[in-house]
């Protein structure tokens, strides 16, 4: 199966019905993007699949053959990507941090999709669980982000 | 605890009758048979796998065939018996003919009726080879457990069973199953397994007033029409377009039975505990003639409603509260366009359960999550997750009516009262794999 | 790993209780100065420290066991303290930055291995009970100035003059005479030879330039790019990947497998194993390795008769609760201040209450794993979360078969912590790694599913409180009797003494400052049938919400402010006093509401004190109702820790901990039936979503008063302050937590 991730094509051979994101993160070593719950209620695992949001865990790699895969080791490669880390930067937002590729990966989404989003679409996208409470520096990060 | 309809009901059928009748033990072609000696396993083991014996009379952590399972009735709960070869508490005693009536007649050995939790209606319609291969299964290769059966928990009068002879009288057809000059080979094999051992109308033909199914095969436009049972509404497994398999093709319904899952959807709710201990047992053949049965019943356009064609979700249509929740919650797996992922997971565009009148099915996964599907002994990848304490009823049921009015679904709305009902009595479906031995 | 005996009581545990003493306000001002703890550890870790200890190492003085100068003048800081989020490396590199001269900034923190140089918690080393400053601050000062003056001593020799004439800024030494610099990089091999000098001088507080300020961590970088690297993301040579399936029942044991053959045959199956309580797949993924482990068809032995730890197969927490609420009796004595009983017996009123606090999942994020590998020199290295390597590598060492000197332990970045990555017997990967490593006889990566974790999670104890309260004609308190049922975490790990309360299971109870002249706290120890282990805060994460609740039910029953009654009653409390009123301040000025808000919700508030792990909090919180569901619009929280190294990372915490006090308020609980955790998920155990978070505003009062811990101290505040505002909507009391089980209508 060839799949291109971060720009890269990559061939590998395994079950139809695998999620992408042990294939990110054993077959390619690309450990950026986390699991959490393999169930997609935490979004640990949000990587960019045609510039979309998707979470990783539930996503059969049988079904992303011929899309654009992003993950975090390639956010700074991207214009929103990079803006967004700068704002996680400026507003100290991790914690842990456990949760934040896939918080970083959902707001770049969300700023590809809808450059100057309200306080209802930043509600509505960044939905990813963070178990140390990061929400209201994630929220303000964002806004920052947004402001071009 | 599976629940099987208005036991109620059955009183009412009752009428004056002779007491010998309520509690005479019908002739048996195997009357007077002396036990057969032991077969091969496979022949009867596969024959009970054709019934799903072991979907009732096996619990999830019990010994295989012991039973225990709880049914509930609007009357309180019966439990499923030991079928088990020990003497005591099994029917290590019954002879072939009593086995035969217990199966294809509901009568017990000592003349007691079943309940009609036991799907014979539907076995009476098994051959008399098939009878025997599964007594020489269950008296000779299931080890005998000592474990007393538990008594039901309806109360005097309603326990009395003598006037379940009447209910046998009123909704059962004596006969096995008779082939069909009008049907090839693969077809009559088919219409044998679903009518006869697969019993597929216990739960997608709807029942009557005494909980009957309304009818027992094809010749009834209303047989395997779609019903409501447990929780779960069974779609219509005939050749209607939008609740039924009008959609799909003989190959289609071949791999959903074998693999659990194809391009139309997965297994779930009583359907996943169907493939995971029965049909997925089934040789090629005995499904390609199974899909070919079912292929020829034709649909309803009446029933059915226009027919569905995939309509993609306006860019700019407003973004109601259910389509917000459907983008949280719903879309990474299923697809903001409701296509679902490959196989793996399942379209919600165009999905029967979705089109189906009642919105049962959709409200249970969603209030519950799925069990685990495991096919060929490999527990699935992918299981949907209960969203109970997510989701308030009001918004399962604007999320559902998004979903059922969606990309040409084209369903009534689910209201939160549907929802609540739902909520009350079922529980969220098991995280592990439940695997229901049968050895 | 299936041996569930707590961890033995070792000699050490003759000190005050023989308890960890992870959390009382007390702890400071009764051993502070000798750093005592009455921990009791492993016997196998008090070998290996004892071991250890033989050089009569004095911990955190040695220089180079910490701080290595690197060649361009960064520093690379080996810390005794685990980061999993609460910032320690940061503030480490600040306090010891400060001292050393060196730009925090320029520092690379990582945790140090096992060894005597790290034991600062009272001989021993954990990261936990909001300890790791407070316990450390003046060591590491005295550490960076010792290596500061090496550095000087170093230049002096190099440069031929005395170290009186030289000065430094940061990185550099100066000679200002001749105008001669030396970077600390040229200066730090000769510095690293040097003896570490005993009277290095300390800066003077007015001098800070990083301690108390607002500097960025060190690791947000790197954690907002995907670099930061978990013990899940490790990966070594020759690595296989490995799953497990647990026993539905701890205790019980692996037996048939029905379809061994069919499992072994699928993808990338290297090998199936019966472990303790488990069996395992090791494959080439952990994808096909956890679907195999999944996969198996495992049949159990149920748990022999009288096993000790093991999980009855009818626990039910339904009916544990309702075993707790039915304990009779006052139990043995916590706390005693005047004559409670003799005072409720002349009391104009006398008011009762029953409270409950349900089980609680750690729910970090970072699923557990290990990293094990048996090397040819017969050590064993291991790679796993956890906050205490040394109990760790004893731990690790008895699974082996080994001396603990052959273990190494690395501590990698905890993805959440809370607790979870104790020592707890049943409840950690690492025992099953090691054993899978030394199977197959190539480095193991275990990981446990999300499913996995939750069957094992060791969980905050259920606990129930009993209270009574008299007030006089005037509507004053004049006594409160409290009786406290359920385990301690502390007594399960480190060993109870049934005639001695474990202080884990009262905190939050006891030692209130509320000047109720007539007082009695009980405990009755009930054995929990699950495991338990420390969770956020460990007892006050329940007691705060059980008598701070309460507390408002005795105002209202003596038709008084719930705030004025606190403030009246610290009167004798200037500290406590002072943080209430700061509060009330921050928020605006006290309002009880109810009173509309200008979105047209109908709102109110409620208070709560709280004095835990060494620090004063008094939290805000205002809710209002939608359907029957809370709301939690604001919550305001001052926060006295005495003083603090990180203002930034002070109030990080804070939401922190006003995130997961609210996710207990309102929707966590640990349902067992029939033995089994009903939630395997986050589906089924929910934590607190975005929608839900609050607004959260954060005063740091430093009072100077002896420095307390923050990490923990901000979580026990908000479910009181958030019920006690709900009562004030609906008029009903909530005694019961989450919130999620109970009928939020029927509002006065």
């Amino acid at each position: 199966m060839q799949l291109t991730i971060n720009g890269q094509s990559h061939q590998v051979e395994i079950e139809p019905d695998t999620p992408l994101l042990w294939v990110l993160r054993d077959t390619l070593g690309l450990t950026g993007t986390k699991y959490g719950c393999g169930l997609a209620q935490c979004g640990a695992c949000t990587v960019l699949i045609d510039g979309q949001a998707t979470r990783a865990c539930v996503t059969p790699i049988e079904s992303v053959a011929g899309t654009e895969i992003v993950t975090i080791e390639a956010i700074t490669g991207d214009a929103e990507g990079r803006r967004v880390v700068e704002a996680w930067v400026d507003h100290q937002v991790p914690q842990c941090g456990y949760c934040q590729s896939g918080q970083v990966m959902a707001a770049t989404a969300l700023l590809k999709q809808t450059p100057q989003p309200t306080e209802e679409d930043i509600a509505a996208a960044m939905i990813n669980l963070c178990r140390c409470g990061t929400y209201n520096a994630i929220a303000s990060a964002v806004r920052q982000a947004a402001k071009v | 605890m599976k629940r099987l309809g208005l036991f109620v009901a059955v009183v009412a059928v009752v009428g004056a009758g002779s007491a010998w009748f309520a509690i005479y033990v019908p002739r048996s072609p195997f009357d007077g048979e002396a036990r057969p000696a032991p077969g091969p396993l496979e022949r009867g083991e596969y024959v009970a796998r054709l019934s799903d014996c072991v979907a009732c009379h096996t619990t999830e952590r019990g010994k295989p065939f012991a039973g225990g399972l709880a049914m509930g009735t609007p009357l309180g709960a019966i439990y499923t018996t030991n079928i088990t070869p020990d003497k005591q508490t099994g029917i290590g005693n019954y002879t072939l003919a009593d086995f035969d009536n217990a199966v294809r007649r509901g009568v017990r050995a000592d003349g007691a009726r079943l309940y009609p939790a036991m799907p014979h209606p539907s076995y009476a319609k098994m051959s008399d080879d098939d009878i025997r291969a599964l007594y020489d299964y269950v008296m000779n290769h299931v080890q005998p457990v000592s474990q007393p059966n538990r008594p039901a928990d309806i109360a005097w009068p309603l326990n009395m069973r003598w006037p379940l002879a009447f209910w046998n009288a009123a909704f059962t057809e004596p006969g096995t199953y008779q082939a069909k000059m009008a049907g090839d080979d693969l077809w009559n094999r088919g219409a044998y397994l679903v009518q006869g051992p697969g019993h597929c109308g216990s739960c997608h033909t709807p029942r009557g007033l005494a909980i009957q199914e309304v009818a027992l095969d094809e010749r009834d436009p209303r047989y395997l029409s779609g019903a409501l049972l447990d929780g779960w509404y069974a779609p219509s497994l005939r050749n209607d377009h939008n609740t039924g398999l009008g959609r799909w093709t003989e190959d289609d319904i071949v791999t959903y039975l074998k693999d659990g899952r194809n391009q139309h959807g997965v297994v779930f709710g009583s359907m996943m505990e169907a493939f995971n201990n029965s049909t997925q047992y089934m040789s090629d053949t005995d499904l390609k003639g199974i899909a070919r049965y079912l292929k020829s019943l034709p649909g309803d356009r009446t029933r059915d409603g226009e027919p569905w064609q995939y309509q993609p979700v306006a860019a700019a249509a407003p973004r109601s509260a259910g389509q917000a929740i459907y983008a949280s919650q719903c879309a990474t797996c299923h697809g903001a366009d409701g296509r679902g992922r490959a196989e793996w997971i399942a379209p919600l565009a165009g999905a029967s359960s979705l089109l189906a009148p009642d919105p049962a099915s959709a409200i249970n996964i969603t209030l519950n999550g799925a069990g685990r599907v495991v096919a060929d002994g490999v527990t699935d990848a992918y299981r949907m997750p209960s969203l109970r304490s997510k989701l308030s009823d009001q918004q399962i049921a604007e999320v559902l009516t998004y979903v059922r009015a969606t990309w040409g679904n084209h369903a009534a709305p689910v209201t939160e009262q549907a929802v609540k009902a739902l909520r009350a009595h079922t529980d969220p479906a098991s995280p592990d794999p439940i695997i229901l031995q049968m050895r | 790993m299936n041996d569930m005996s707590p961890i033995k009581a070792s000699q050490n545990s003759d000190r005050e209780t023989g308890l960890l003493n992870l959390s009382r306000r007390r702890f400071l001002g009764v051993s502070a100065g000798a750093l005592v703890l009455g921990v009791a550890l492993p016997s196998g870790a008090g070998r290996a420290l004892a071991q250890a200890a033989a050089p009569a190492i004095e911990a955190g003085t040695r220089v180079n066991a910490y701080i290595e100068i690197r060649p361009d003048s960064s520093v690379l800081f080996r810390s005794a303290f685990i980061e999993g989020g609460q910032g320690i490396f940061t503030a480490m590199a600040q306090i010891v930055g400060e001292e050393l001269d060196v730009d925090p900034a320029r520092f690379v923190v990582e945790a140090a291995p096992p060894g005597p140089d790290y034991l600062l918690i009272g001989g021993f080393r954990f990261t936990g009970g909001s300890m790791s400053v407070r316990m450390s601050y003046e060591k590491m000062r005295k550490l960076g100035a010792s290596a500061r003056l090496m550095v000087l001593q170093a230049a002096a020799a190099r440069m031929n003059v005395p170290v009186s004439e030289l000065t430094t800024e940061p990185g550099r030494v100066l000679h200002a005479a001749s105008g001669r610099a030396l970077s600390y990089g040229e200066l730090a091999q000769q510095a690293a030879a040097l003896a570490v000098p005993a009277d290095a001088p300390l800066r003077a507080k007015s001098d800070f330039r990083w301690i108390g300020k607002p500097l960025a961590r060190l690791d947000v970088r790197d954690k907002s790019t995907g670099k930061a690297q978990y013990a899940i993301d490790l990966r070594v040579d020759g690595m296989l990947h490995a799953a497990v399936q647990h026993a539905r029942h701890l205790g019980a044991e692996p037996q048939a497998i029905t379809n061994e053959a069919q499992v072994l045959a699928m993808p990338g199956v290297h090998s199936v194993h019966r472990l303790p309580g488990a069996v395992g797949v090791v494959a080439d993924s952990w994808w096909r390795a956890r679907r195999a482990a999944e996969s198996l068809q495992v049949t159990w032995t149920a748990a022999a008769q009288g096993t000790k730890g093991a999980m009855p197969e009818d626990y039910s927490t339904e009916r544990h609760r309702d075993g707790l609420k039915a304990m009779t009796g006052d139990g043995l004595e916590a706390e005693v201040s005047g004559d409670a009983t003799k005072a409720l017996a002349g009391a104009k009123t006398v008011i009762e209450a029953t409270y409950d606090a349900p089980h609680l999942a750690h729910a970090q994020l970072e699923p557990p794993s290990a990293l094990a590998r048996w090397n040819e020199d017969g050590t064993l290295e291991l790679w796993a979360p956890n906050q205490a390597p040394e109990m760790f590598q004893a731990a690790a060492a008895k699974v082996a078969g080994i001396d603990p000197s052959k273990v190494i332990i690395h501590s990698p970045l905890l993805g959440g912590f809370f607790g979870r990555h104790f020592l707890y017997a049943s409840a950690n990967p690492f025992p099953q790694a090691i054993l899978l490593s030394k199977a197959v006889g190539k480095p193991i990566k275990l990981v446990w599913s999300r499913e996995e974790e939750f069957l094992r999670d060791a969980l905050r104890p259920m606990a129930v409180a009993r209270f009574r309260a008299g007030l006089d004609e005037k509507g004053m308190p004049v006594a409160l009797s409290a009786v406290a049922v359920g385990e301690g975490a502390t007594g399960r790990w480190f060993g109870r003494q049934p005639d001695k309360v474990d202080s884990s299971a009262v905190e939050g109870i006891v030692e209130k400052l509320y000047a109720i002249p007539n007082r009695r706290v009980g405990h009755i120890h009930v054995d929990d049938p699950a495991v338990i282990g420390f969770w956020r805060s460990v007892g006050h994460s329940m007691n705060d919400f059980f008598y701070e609740t309460f507390f408002d039910e005795m105002a209202d029953a003596g038709k008084q402010d719930p705030y004025e009654l606190r403030h009246r009653l610290l009167s004798e409390s200037p500290r406590q006093q002072t943080l209430l009123e700061a509060v009330a301040d921050l928020s605006g000025g006290w309002r009880r509401g109810p009173y509309q808000a200008d979105d047209g919700t109908r709102r109110a508030r409620g208070v709560a004190m709280a004095s835990p792990f060494g620090s004063e909090v008094a939290t805000i919180a205002e809710v209002s109702l939608r359907g029957e569901e809370a709301v939690v619009h604001q919550v305001w929280v001052a926060v006295d820790p005495g003083s603090i190294v990180n203002p930034a990372i002070v109030e990080a915490q804070i939401n922190s901990a006003v995130a997961i006090g609210l996710s207990i308020a309102l929707m966590e609980e640990v349902v067992y039936e029939e033995g089994v955790p009903r939630a395997r998920n986050y589906d089924g155990y929910p934590i607190l979503p975005p929608d839900r978070m609050p607004k959260v505003h954060v005063r740091i009062i430093e009072s100077g008063a002896p420095m307390g811990g923050i990490g923990e101290p901000g979580v026990p505040g908000v479910p009181p302050a958030v019920v006690n505002a709900l009562a004030v909507l609906t008029g009903k009391r909530v005694r019961s937590l989450p919130l999620s089980r109970a009928s939020l209508t029927g509002s006065i």
